[in-house]
C-alpha cells in the first residue's frame, strides 16, 4: 500500500496536468501509415485543419446509408446528402427538375421519358449516364427495401435508349410515379459491380454490393462518405466538383452523431459540440436546452401523424363500437397539451398538411358519455374485463409513455382495461411483421414520404403493408386496397384528391385507429445556424431539412 | 514447469466449458422467435430473396447440422455475416472488442487501486468515523447502478466543470492511432502520440469511472472484512510482540493473505464489466461490444449474438485462469497443494 500511494499520486498529477495540457494539434492533414503496418488497417482519420466548418447533428441510429435499404429519418437524411435524384422536392410539395432538365410523359400515362443533365460527375470522377439510373432501379426494385415499395407495383421496366435519356415503363399510370422519384437515388453502377460479393443472396448480381454500399457511397451528391465507424459516427466531407450549388456559408464536412441521450445532448449543446439535435428529445429535455444561451428550438410540420394503432383483428378491437369507443373515450386536448406549442389534433386518417386532406370526415372529439353508449353496443360489453386492450409504447421515444398513461386513465373511466409495455423499437418492427404477435395496439409516429395524403394511406392502411411497422390494423380490405390503387394511378391531381377524400371520409367511419395529432417536428440548434428550415422554408420531406448544402454554419 | 502444467491443464478444462457454451448459445440463438432470413432481408424483400438466405444459412437443414456447420465456421474464426452490417461478424467483433477491453481495463484498474486502498484504510481505522464513512461510500456505490453514475459524472465533469470530453474515444480532429492492439492509449503511447494518448486518456476517465464505482465499493467492503477478520488471528499479534513494525504488520503480512478474496472477485467483476458496459456505452456514445452485442439481440442478429457470447465467455475463461494463478501466488497453501496433485 504504501508503495502504491505514490503511484497514484503521481497518476493523479499526471490527469490533472494532463486536462491543463494544450488541446492535441489538429493540423496534421492525413498521416501515412506508419512503417510495417498491415496494409488491411482502415485510413487514419482525416484531421480536420482549423477553419474548417463542420455540421453536427444528433440521430437515433442505427443509420443505413445502402439506397436500397434505408428508410427510416437518419438514413433519408445520409441518403439525401450522399446521391442525386431526377427531381428534388420543393416546399409546396411539388418537385423540379434535378439530374433530369426536363420529362414527359404518353398520353395514356405508361412512359415517361427523362433527359439528364451533362456533366454530372459521381464521387470517384466518373461521369453520371442513363445506365447507372437504370441499375439504381432495378437494384432498388430487387433488393426490395427502403423506398423500394413506391416503385414495385408501378415500374414494370426501365430502359436507356442513349447516354442521356432514360425511359420508365410502368404497368398502370401513376399520378405518384413523378414525385415518388426524390426517393430513387442514382448510384454508381460501375463502382457498386468491381466492389459486389459473388456470394450472396441476388443470383448472379451476389450481394448487390450490399457490404460495400454499408459503410461507402456511390453517389453523386454534394456529400460523400468520409468516415463511417458504424455505430458511433457518420462523417461526410464537401465534394467540391458537385455540379450543384452550394449556400454562402454551407458545411465543408457534415457529422451525424449517434446519440439521443437526453443528458449528452445537453452537455454537446451547451459546449457547442452540436449544432442541432435529434427530434427525439423530451420536453424537459427541449425546455432545459432552450435555457443555453445561443441555443434556439425550431418546430415545424413535418407531415408525420401520432397514431394508436388499434388491431382491427384482434378482440375486443375487432368490433367496430369497440373502436368507437375508444375513441370517443380519449381525452385529445389533453394530450395535445403535453406536446411542443403548435401541436394540434389530427382530423381523420391524415395530417392536415397534407395535399388532398378531407377536414369533413367524421371525428371522434372527447366524450366519455358517447364512449360509453358505442362500448354497451360492443359484443364484448359484458365480458370487456376478459379483454384488456395491450398498450406498446416505443421504449426509444419516452415521452410516449404518457400517453399510454393517458390512454390508460381514460379507458378506466369508461371501463375498458389497459396494460401499458414498452418495446424497443425493432422488436416492435418484428412484431407487427405477423398477426399472431401484433399487439392491441402500439403508438407510432408515421411519417408520408410524398407530400401527399395517397402515398401514406397506403403505407397505413393497404394489404399489401399489413406486414410492416407502418400497420398494425391488419385491415386487409380489398375494396379499400382497390379503392386506394385506383387514386394513385390517377394522374390529374383535382381527381385524384377527390378520391383520397372519399377514402379518408370511409376510413373514419371504421375508427380503425385513434388519430391523436399532427406532429411538429422539434429540434434544438444553434442561432449561429443559418437554417432554412427554423426560419420557415419548410421541404415537407423526410431527411430533406437537414440537406446540408442549404445550411450556413456561421463560426 | 508447474504454471505450464497449470495452464495447461486449465485450458484442457476451458475447451470442455466452451463446447457446452457453444451449444447452449446455439441453441437459444435458434429458438428464439422470429424467422433471422426474413428479418435480414426485411419485411418488403421479394420471397426468392428471403428462399436464398435461407439456404445461404442452412436454415433448411436439421439443427445438429446446422450446428456443426456453425461450429466449424466458428473454430475458424469465420462467424458468418452480421444480418445487420452485413460485414463479417469477425471484422465487428475485431472493430468493437478492443474498445471496450480499454474501458474494462482502465475500470479494472480503478477497482483495484481505489477498491482495495480504500479497503485498507477502513480496515486500519476499524470502528472509527473513517470506517464508517468508507462504509456509507461503500453502499452508496454498491445501490447506484453503473448508468447513473455515467450520467452524474458526465453532467459533473463534462457540462458543469467542462473538464471531461462526453463522446467517444477521441476528439474530432484527433487521429486515430495506428493499430497495434486497438486500446487506443496503448497504440499513442507505443508510437509516441503523447498528445492522442491524453486525449484518449481524458475520453476513457468519465466511462471507466463509472463502470468501477459498483465493483470498487465491493471490492472495499471485501477487503476490509477479510482485514478485519485476519487482525483478530494469533500471528498478527505475534507479529506486534516480536517487535515488527506496525507499518510491515499491515502492508505485508496482513494485506497479501486478505487479498485473496478480492483477487477472485476482481478478476470476475473485470470480466462481468465487459459484458455490462452497455449503458455506459451508450451515454458515452462509446463504440464497444457490449453495445454491439445489445444492439445484436434487439434485432435478432443470430451470428452476432452468438460471436459475442463466444468471445466474452472466453475473456470470462481468461479472467477466472488468471485470478486463479494469482491466487496460488498469493497463498503458498494453495500452490503447495496444486504441486503435490491434490
Amino acid at each position: 500500500m504504501r508503495k502504491l500511494f505514490p503511484v497514484l499520486l503521481i497518476l493523479a498529477l499526471a490527469l490533472v496536468l494532463g486536462a491543463c495540457a494544450q488541446q492535441p494539434s489538429p493540423a496534421q492533414p492525413a498521416q501515412e501509415p506508419a512503417a510495417g503496418v498491415p496494409a488491411e488497417q482502415p485510413a487514419e482519420q482525416v484531421a480536420a485543419p482549423a477553419g474548417v466548418r463542420v455540421l453536427r447533428a444528433s440521430f437515433a441510429w442505427p443509420t443505413n446509408i445502402d439506397p436500397a435499404m434505408g428508410s427510416d429519418f437518419s438514413s433519408a437524411t445520409a441518403l439525401a446528402n450522399l446521391y442525386d435524384t431526377l427531381v428534388f422536392p420543393n416546399p409546396d410539395g411539388s418537385v423540379k427538375p434535378w439530374l433530369a432538365e426536363s420529362w414527359e410523359s404518353s398520353d395514356d400515362g405508361l412512359t415517361w421519358t427523362f433527359h439528364l443533365r451533362s456533366g454530372v460527375k459521381f464521387h470517384d470522377g466518373s461521369d453520371l449516364t442513363a445506365s447507372d439510373v437504370v441499375y439504381s432501379m432495378e437494384r432498388l426494385r430487387t433488393v426490395g427495401e427502403g423506398f423500394a415499395y413506391l416503385f414495385t407495383d408501378v415500374v414494370e421496366s426501365v430502359s436507356a435508349p442513349d447516354d442521356s435519356t432514360v425511359v420508365f415503363n410502368l404497368s398502370q399510370p401513376s399520378g405518384l410515379f413523378l414525385p415518388s422519384l426524390i426517393r430513387l437515388y442514382v448510384l454508381n453502377e460501375d463502382l457498386v459491380r468491381a466492389n459486389t460479393k459473388a456470394e450472396g443472396s441476388y443470383g448472379e448480381n451476389g450481394d448487390y454490393g450490399q457490404e460495400f454500399l454499408q459503410t461507402n457511397d456511390a453517389g453523386s451528391g454534394p456529400y460523400q462518405v468520409a468516415e463511417f465507424p458504424l455505430e458511433e459516427y457518420l462523417l461526410m466531407e464537401r465534394f467540391e466538383d458537385w455540379w450543384g450549388e452550394f449556400a454562402p456559408n454551407a458545411p465543408d464536412q457534415f457529422r451525424m452523431i449517434a446519440a439521443t441521450e437526453p443528458a449528452t445532448i445537453r452537455t454537446l449543446m451547451s459546449n457547442q459540440e452540436l449544432d442541432i439535435s435529434d427530434q427525439w428529445q423530451p420536453i424537459e429535455s427541449l425546455e432545459a436546452l432552450q435555457q443555453i444561451d445561443g441555443v434556439k428550438v425550431a418546430a415545424f410540420s413535418n407531415l408525420t401523424g401520432f397514431y394508436f394503432m388499434l388491431n382491427n383483428q384482434l378482440a375486443p378491437l375487432d368490433d367496430l363500437h369497440c373502436r368507437r369507443a375508444v375513441s370517443y373515450g380519449f381525452d385529445y386536448d389533453t394530450a395535445v397539451s403535453l406536446e411542443w406549442p403548435g401541436t394540434t389534433a389530427m382530423v381523420g386518417p391524415v395530417p392536415k398538411a397534407l395535399g388532398g386532406h378531407n377536414p369533413d370526415v367524421m371525428t371522434y372529439p372527447y366524450d366519455p358519455d358517447k364512449a360509453r353508449e358505442e362500448l354497451a353496443q360492443c359484443q364484448y360489453a359484458d365480458s370487456i374485463q376478459d379483454y384488456p386492450i395491450q398498450f406498446v409504447w416505443i421504449s426509444e421515444v419516452p415521452d410516449e409513455e404518457k400517453f399510454a398513461l393517458l390512454f390508460q386513465a381514460n379507458m378506466a373511466d369508461i371501463g375498458i382495461p389497459v396494460e401499458i409495455v414498452s418495446m424497443p423499437w425493432l422488436s416492435v418492427v418484428e412484431n407487427t411483421s405477423k398477426l399472431e404477435t401484433s399487439p392491441h395496439l402500439v403508438s407510432i409516429y408515421v411519417s408520408s414520404d410524398l407530400p401527399e395524403a395517397g402515398p401514406l394511406l397506403k403505407q397505413r392502411y393497404h394489404s399489401s403493408t399489413a406486414a410492416t411497422w407502418s400497420q398494425n390494423e391488419w385491415l386487409m380490405d380489398p375494396e379499400l386496397d382497390a379503392a386506394i390503387d385506383d387514386s394513385l394511378a390517377t394522374v390529374d391531381q383535382a381527381e385524384r384528391f377527390a378520391k383520397y377524400r372519399a377514402i379518408q371520409a370511409d376510413l373514419a367511419e371504421r375508427a380503425p385507429s385513434v388519430f391523436v395529432y399532427d406532429q411538429v417536428e422539434k429540434h434544438a440548434y444553434q442561432s449561429y445556424l443559418d437554417w432554412p428550415a427554423a426560419q420557415g422554408t419548410v421541404i415537407p420531406v423526410m431527411g430533406y431539412n437537414l440537406w446540408a448544402p442549404a445550411i450556413g454554419v456561421n463560426r | 514447469m508447474q504454471t505450464a502444467i497449470f495452464i495447461a491443464r486449465r485450458a484442457a478444462h476451458s475447451v470442455v466449458v466452451l463446447l457446452g457454451l457453444s451449444v447452449v448459445i446455439f441453441v437459444i440463438s435458434r429458438i428464439l422467435p422470429g424467422d433471422p432470413a426474413r428479418i435480414a432481408a426485411g419485411a418488403r424483400a421479394p420471397d426468392w430473396v428471403v428462399e436464398n438466405l435461407r439456404e445461404q444459412m442452412h436454415l433448411n437443414d436439421p439443427l445438429p447440422v446446422q450446428y456443426v456447420f456453425w461450429l466449424g465456421d466458428a473454430v475458424q474464426g469465420n462467424f458468418g455475416l452480421s444480418l445487420v452490417t452485413r460485414r463479417n461478424v469477425a471484422q465487428d467483433i475485431r472493430e468493437f472488442f478492443p474498445a471496450t477491453f480499454e474501458l474494462a481495463l482502465y475500470a479494472g484498474v480503478i477497482m483495484a487501486v481505489l477498491g482495495i486502498g480504500l479497503g485498507a484504510i477502513a480496515a486500519r481505522h476499524k470502528d472509527s468515523w473513517i470506517d464508517n464513512l468508507m462504509r456509507v461510500i461503500s453502499y452508496l456505490g454498491v445501490v447506484t447502478p453503473s448508468f447513473v453514475w455515467a450520467i452524474i459524472f458526465l453532467l459533473i465533469f463534462g457540462f458543469t466543470l467542462g473538464w471531461l470530453p462526453t463522446l467517444g474515444r477521441l476528439s474530432e480532429g484527433v487521429p486515430t492511432p495506428p493499430r497495434i492492439t486497438g486500446l487506443y492509449t496503448v497504440d499513442a503511447l507505443l508510437t509516441g502520440r503523447v498528445d492522442v494518448f491524453w486525449d484518449a486518456l481524458k475520453h476513457i476517465v468519465s466511462p471507466a469511472l463509472a463502470l468501477a464505482m459498483g465493483s470498487m465499493a465491493q471490492q472495499a467492503r471485501i477487503t476490509r472484512a477479510a482485514m478485519a477478520d485476519n487482525l483478530a488471528k494469533d500471528y498478527i499479534a505475534a507479529m506486534r510482540a516480536l517487535g515488527v513494525p506496525e507499518r510491515l504488520v499491515m502492508n505485508k503480512f496482513l494485506l497479501k493473505p486478505s487479498l485473496i478474496p478480492t483477487v477472485s472477485i476482481l478478476g470476475l467483476d473485470f470480466a462481468a464489466t465487459m459484458s455490462n458496459a452497455f449503458l455506459v456505452e451508450l451515454i458515452f456514445n462509446w463504440p464497444g461490444i457490449s453495445r454491439y452485442g445489445i444492439n445484436a439481440m434487439l434485432r435478432k442478429d443470430l451470428n452476432a449474438i452468438a460471436a459475442v457470447i463466444l468471445v466474452l465467455g472466453v475473456v470470462f475463461i481468461v479472467a477466472n485462469i488468471l485470478v486463479d494463478m494469482a491466487v496460488a501466488a498469493l497463498d503458498p497453501r494453495i500452490r503447495l497443494s496444486a504441486a503435490r496433485g491434490e
